[in-house]
């Protein structure tokens, strides 16, 4: 696990105990966390941290997010975060901290981080049965006709148009059998 | 070759036309066709080739009139490929299975593809709801109203 230099910059500010008393740092940590975590805003305007200068304060909150961020990547260890963090002159006390907030947190890190692109997402189906009678260029034309919509969610923008469309019976078996072989290579595949 | 004027073969043509799609249309039995032809005057040999006409082209005619009619987008078939997600840019040694499905559909006689993906439980509960979907024409409830609509 690597720190890129600018993170590691904030960092040295971190380990120095001028900058950063006890309460400054724990708030900071707490704040870089709660940032990435659980979506507050409002971690840097804890009292505690009043006092730092703003711009040191924007170098540090970014150094810790991106300790985290790194971390989860590689699903780092205690070991390889306390190695890191020592070469930035970080105290043992102070790596420590660390290293329980994280271990603290870890399961959420891992779950948060399974961002990024990917194809449009099916997350349910409703579907809609009728029996066609006549329309306006053809009467009696008694079939069955089923409508399908997907619901559709899109990684990036969160929601997306659904995609509609309509089938016979015939069609919609077509469709069920598919997905049914789909699901039972899934099946092999998880037992091999 | 015909020695008729242009105008009386276009309507003729028409005529004929309407008499077909409409009969078509409305599915009407051989005996409603042969009387409301009977209107028209014709000769009992005319009567019978019309009607004649009428049955061999119905089943033609009847399936290009819906095409007309309105239309969402029709399935016309599915492709899946399973997938397993090893790592990405924001998290490494992952282990995530995905379905990749590409659906194609018909619109106006243009066929679009769309891609898609979905989780194994997902997958898993589309099959469910749409097996439902299926059953639900062989309920009693459905069953009555095919009968009764016929």
């Amino acid at each position: 696990m690597e720190l890129s230099p600018y993170a590691q910059g904030g960092w040295r500010l971190l380990a120095d105990p001028c900058r950063f008393a006890r309460r400054p740092y724990s708030a900071l940590l707490r704040a870089a966390f709660r940032s990435l975590l659980d979506h507050s805003h409002d971690g840097l305007d804890d009292p505690d941290l009043k006092d730092i200068d703003p711009t040191v304060l924007k170098h540090c909150h970014a150094a810790a997010a991106m300790c985290i961020l790194e971390a989860g990547k590689h699903k780092a260890d205690i070991s390889a975060i306390s190695t890191c963090l020592e070469d930035c002159k970080l105290d043992k006390e102070r790596i420590e901290q660390f290293c329980t907030e994280y271990q603290h947190r870890e399961l959420l890190t891992v779950v948060s981080f399974s961002i990024g692109r990917s194809p449009l997402h099916v997350t349910d189906v409703s579907w809609r049965l009728e029996y066609q009678i006549k329309n306006n260029q053809l009467h009696k034309t008694y079939q069955p006709s089923y409508l399908v919509t997907l619901n559709i969610e899109n990684s990036d923008s969160g929601s997306h148009p659904d995609v509609s469309f309509s089938c016979t019976m015939e069609q919609l078996q077509d469709l069920v059998g598919k997905l049914k072989d789909a699901a039972k290579s899934l099946e092999r595949a998880t037992q091999m | 070759k015909l020695n008729i004027d242009v105008d009386t073969i276009q309507h003729g043509v028409e005529g004929l036309s309407y008499l077909l799609t409409e009969s078509s249309k409305l599915m009407i039995s051989e005996i409603d066709f042969q009387e409301s032809v009977q209107v028209l005057g014709f000769s009992d040999e005319l009567n019978q080739l019309l009607l004649q006409l009428y049955l061999d082209n119905r089943k033609e005619i009847r399936s290009i009139l819906s095409e007309l009619a309105p239309k969402l987008p029709s399935y016309h078939s599915l492709e899946w490929r399973l997938d397993v997600q090893l790592a990405s840019r924001s998290l490494r040694q992952q282990i995530k299975p995905a379905v990749t499905l590409k659906l194609h559909l018909n619109q106006n006689e243009d066929q679009t593809a769309q891609v898609l993906q979905t989780d194994p439980s997902t997958l898993l509960h589309l099959i469910q709801q749409l097996e439902q979907a299926l059953g639900e024409m062989k309920t009693n409830h459905c069953r009555r109203i095919v009968r009764n609509m016929k």
